[in-house]
């Protein structure tokens, strides 16, 4: 029975299904760790490859863990840390309303101000909490992706959110 | 319950319901709200995505193994059928594997493995390992010889298409030409395993497989002779002392009437060829001529 999970990703039906399974969240987790400079489009698909390659020896129940890993080196093996500055959608100007130019001015420093505070995250931190809060993945699946325990992923998002609460703080409405 | 106690529950989710009523009533409730729903604001997906499973298949690799062929200087290939298992392995030998080091006629080489062990390569060698996949996968491929000196504590495996060398922390030299596969361990305990053959080396055990048949023995060494510079043979067939020549220095050796199968027992320098065929001729009791196109004639004596 194991001998036929072995071969299973090595099935192309099923290493597609693994693609349109996977690809997509593991590429977020490569752009929020480490920007869209990383290249996670061609990373994600590298990772991929690297598992049909080695199909023979993973199992189907741990292709998951293992595309994670794989995608993990050879995004460190390639770049020295630059800070990660991720991009944010603007606002869409409401036609029926007249916005006044100063608050718009206000909502694009609040938005700067953010993507600085996340580039000041650990890259740890700021995969965790945007895949919790942007992404809506549960602790416990977080933490069996990246391998820590749920106690860390919970740790980190709470650090994140810190370090977000003082550096937005002028924000704050008073 | 405090602030920064409910502040962790909400960021948990793990507020009861009047927790949750309480945590509304912060006065930075709408501060800590906005912070997590404008994070929405940096989703990857609105900004770069992955292509689709069709851009994919076209980057995959053939399934197809590469059967390489030995490199053909004057070795006969007789590669036995005996150790199956050497086949097995020869398909995966450039399977997902990363670093290649490959040295030439009268070419040695060192090199360092991940784990800070050394490896000198002898002539016309070639160890190929995966240098991003080290860390689960400690296992490096080889043909022809090399000399490792482990790091105390790693464990990994040299795989020859003849046999694999299991090592923890140990200096071993491992030679693989033509069919004949030879270990010998200067330090530690090495593990040879030939198909169903296995067994254990202490310092000072050398083990040879060639032909189906197994020979243990001795070494007095610290080190492989070739490391410095000296190939040293016990009762080895002559032929195999010509083939070693032949690597060494860049020669063609031609055979008149030479006993092949003879056992030789005796070394050569590698660095001065009139010497080194006087060490191997005389006890063989042959002449031999050096002709100018880098040929090398080997005559049986006459009596």
């Amino acid at each position: 029975m194991t001998k036929e999970l072995h071969e299973n990703v090595c099935d192309e039906i099923i290493f597609k299904g693994l693609y349109n399974k996977y690809a997509a969240e593991l590429h977020d987790y490569l752009y929020y760790k480490y920007g869209e400079q990383c290249n996670p489009k061609d990373k994600a698909q590298d990772a991929f490859i690297k598992l049909w390659e080695n199909c023979k020896k993973v199992l189907l129940t741990t292709a998951r863990g293992f595309l994670y890993k794989v995608a993990s080196n050879m995004v460190l093996n390639d770049i020295k840390h630059q800070k990660v500055v991720l991009r944010y959608q603007q606002e869409k100007p409401q036609a029926h309303t007249i916005e006044n130019p100063e608050f718009l001015m206000e909502k694009e420093q609040y938005f700067k101000m953010y993507q600085q505070a996340l580039a000041k995250l650990s890259e740890d931190q700021r995969v965790a909490f945007m895949l919790n809060k942007v992404e809506g993945k549960k602790h416990e699946e977080i933490a069996q992706l990246i391998g820590v325990t749920r106690k860390v992923v919970e740790y980190r998002i709470y650090s994140a959110f810190s370090i977000l609460k003082t550096e937005l703080e002028n924000f704050r409405i008073k | 319950m405090d602030q920064n106690s409910l502040l962790e529950k909400w960021l948990n989710n793990t507020l009861s319901d009047t927790e949750m009523e309480a945590f509304q009533e912060l006065d930075d409730y709408l501060f800590y709200k906005d912070i997590v729903e404008d994070a929405s604001r940096f989703k990857a997906s609105s900004f770069s995505a992955v292509a689709d499973f069709d851009a994919l298949r076209k980057r995959l690799p053939q399934k197809t193994p590469r059967v390489r062929k030995l490199s053909s200087r004057h070795w006969l290939l007789r590669i036995a059928s005996v150790f199956v298992i050497g086949f097995a392995l020869y398909y995966f030998f450039l399977f997902g594997t990363d670093v290649s080091v490959v040295t030439l006629v009268g070419q040695k080489t060192t090199i360092e493995l991940p784990d800070a062990s050394v490896v000198v390569l002898n002539a016309l060698s070639e160890i190929e390992y995966s240098k991003k996949g080290w860390v689960n996968n400690k296992s490096l491929n080889l043909i022809g010889e090399a000399f490792f000196d482990v790091t105390k504590g790693a464990t990994f495996d040299v795989i020859t298409p003849s046999g694999t060398v299991t090592v923890v922390g140990t200096e071993f030299n491992v030679k693989h030409r033509g069919t004949a596969f030879e270990v010998a361990c200067y330090e530690g305990i090495v593990q040879v395993t030939s198909g169903q053959y296995s067994e254990e080396l202490r310092e000072g055990d050398r083990l040879r497989l060639s032909d189906g048949k197994i020979y243990v023995g001795k070494t007095t060494y610290h080190s492989p002779q070739w490391t410095r510079n000296i190939s040293d043979f016990q009762q080895i067939p002559f032929l195999e002392v010509i083939e070693e020549l032949e690597r060494q220095y860049h020669i063609k050796v031609i055979l008149k009437e030479v006993p092949k199968e003879t056992l030789f027992t005796g070394g050569f320098v590698h660095n001065h060829l009139e010497n080194a065929l006087r060490s191997i001729a005389e006890p063989m009791d042959l002449d031999f001529e050096i002709t100018h196109n880098n040929e090398v004639t080997l005559i049986k004596r006459e009596n």
